[in-house]
């Protein structure tokens, strides 16, 4: 029912979904990113598996604009396209891959130049809004945000760890062409915590200090994190060391 | 372990010295909807012995594996944790055990989260996957870094054996190993970085049936987990 009054929403509020394959990017204090593009799980796939396999990708910053449009062509399955992000100022954002021609899961890696990790990207959509919704959502939001309030439109929970060795943040992706307010309130062993609002640009990023949200302490404390959007959102955890962003960093998506 | 439509069985591996968390309900499933009706924490040596199983409070949110499993696994490096859980099936697609948070005591390398292999039941049997779950695939980046690679691999059978064939590929050669798992067995299977002058580009695994398996990449000098990760499988 919930998802039928969504879709019917939707269409009264004349919101688009455009199919869209993303993955995040990282390049804080000199990571080197790197996106891997393949086809080889269509390797056994009758009338997929013969190549090449052209696609656009196309680099987007922390604020929502464009840094690099590329252009690659996987040659075959046992093809691997290796293509490095641009580095930014704010250094993070999300990269969208057409996949018309690709159907497998795209990898972007992280490396600080001794070892490297990876994760994989999500097939999801982004959302258009028209005009007038976009007017309307940025004017309740100016209403709500002195309260530390958002639209509750789109709400996710993740487990989150804060720690002085294992440190945690999280990639917040607008996947909207209208500002995201993002609510963010953490639970400690079932009590309501910190509340943090983060407004992302469209199709902007921002990064969130997970150890923010926690009191200090000398362990590693799990959090419960509940986030709430006035538009369609994800995230990726962004795990760190003691140097927390100046050191190595690790990605991983989230459902 | 069942292939009842409403349960699940999760594999992970525990290595000593590591800050080890599971959650145990999934970051969908609210207080008020929670529907696990039971959890077992199993705990195999590398050769399979049971080294230890026990019910679990499900009214937990966080497993601390190392508070459950570090005394047991003394003096192993590694032992493989295989969850049983048995679920109301309303919880579907959303399961339990799903995400995992791993990182050395101390080590001054990246946090790691991770998703739990699935490897009976669960999402798998409800949501018709279209992938061969035994038939896995993963593949690197190029570039040659102060980094090892292996994969983990782990028999949940309860009677089986099982024969999983790793290769490695590279830009014109491959190398296969053969690794035979006794029931609840586990191994590091390492992969060669380079051969023949060539790198390492991908790595493939083919058994009879679903394995626990993960890519492991470590720091070639002091071992700690930098890469850990799920294998993907092939369309069909």
């Amino acid at each position: 029912m919930a998802v039928s009054l969504r879709a019917l929403a939707r269409r009264a509020l004349g919101v688009q979904r455009t199919p869209t394959y993303y993955l995040p990017w990282l390049t804080l204090n000199g990571l080197e990113c790197a996106l891997i593009l393949n086809n080889v799980e269509v390797r056994f796939k009758p009338g997929e598996n013969q190549g090449p396999y052209p696609a656009t990708v196309v680099q987007l910053d922390a604020d929502g604009g464009v840094v690099r449009t590329s252009q690659v062509s996987v040659t075959d399955t046992a093809d691997a396209v290796e293509l490095s992000m641009t580095p930014t100022l704010r250094g993070y954002g999300f990269v969208t891959v057409s996949t018309e021609h690709l159907h497998s899961d795209l990898y972007v890696t992280v490396a600080d130049g001794e070892s490297y990790t990876a994760t994989h990207g999500r097939a999801e959509f982004v959302e258009t809004y028209p005009l007038r919704v976009r007017l309307l959502l940025g004017a309740l939001g100016a209403l709500l945000a002195p309260l530390r309030r958002t639209i509750p439109a789109f709400v996710r929970d993740q487990y989150a760890y804060a720690g002085p060795d294992g440190r945690s943040h999280l990639l917040l992706l607008n996947l909207s062409n209208v500002t995201n307010r993002i609510r963010v309130v953490a639970h400690r062993d079932g009590a309501r915590g910190t509340t943090r609002l983060v407004a992302v640009p469209p199709l902007g990023a921002r990064l969130l200090d997970v150890g923010t949200l926690a009191p200090a302490a000398s362990g590693l404390t799990p959090l419960a994190l509940r986030l709430e959007g006035n538009a369609w959102f994800n995230l990726y955890l962004v795990g760190a060391g003691p140097r927390d962003l100046a050191g190595p960093l690790s990605l991983m998506h989230v459902k | 372990m069942s292939s009842d439509l409403s349960a699940l069985l999760s594999a992970t591996f525990y290595e000593a010295g590591d800050e080890h968390r599971v959650e145990l309900i999934h970051q969908r499933d609210r207080a008020a909807r929670r529907r696990l009706a039971s959890l077992d924490l199993a705990v195999y040596d590398p050769e399979g012995k049971n080294l230890t199983a026990v019910p679990l409070d499900t009214h937990q949110e966080i497993l601390d594996l190392g508070t459950l499993v570090g005394a047991v696994a003394a003096g192993r490096p590694r032992v493989m944790v295989l969850l049983d859980a048995r679920y109301e099936e309303q919880i579907f697609p959303y399961r339990p055990h799903h995400y995992g948070f791993l990182h050395r005591r101390g080590s001054t390398t990246a946090a790691l989260y991770y998703a739990l292999n699935a490897v009976l039941g669960g999402v798998p049997d409800r949501i018709g996957a279209t992938g061969l779950n035994n038939f896995e695939t993963y593949i690197f980046l190029r570039e040659a870094f102060a980094e090892r690679y292996s994969v983990l691999l782990g028999n949940p059978a309860r009677f089986s054996t099982a024969e999983a064939q790793v290769t490695a590929y590279y830009a014109t050669g491959r190398l296969t190993q053969v690794v035979a798992l006794a029931p609840k067995a586990h191994r590091e299977v390492a992969l060669t970085s380079e051969h023949a002058g060539e790198r390492l580009q991908r790595v493939e695994i083919k058994a009879l049936f679903r394995l626990a398996s993960y890519v492991v990449g470590r720091r070639a000098d002091s071992g700690e987990l930098v890469l850990f990760d799920h294998l993907f499988s092939y369309h069909r």
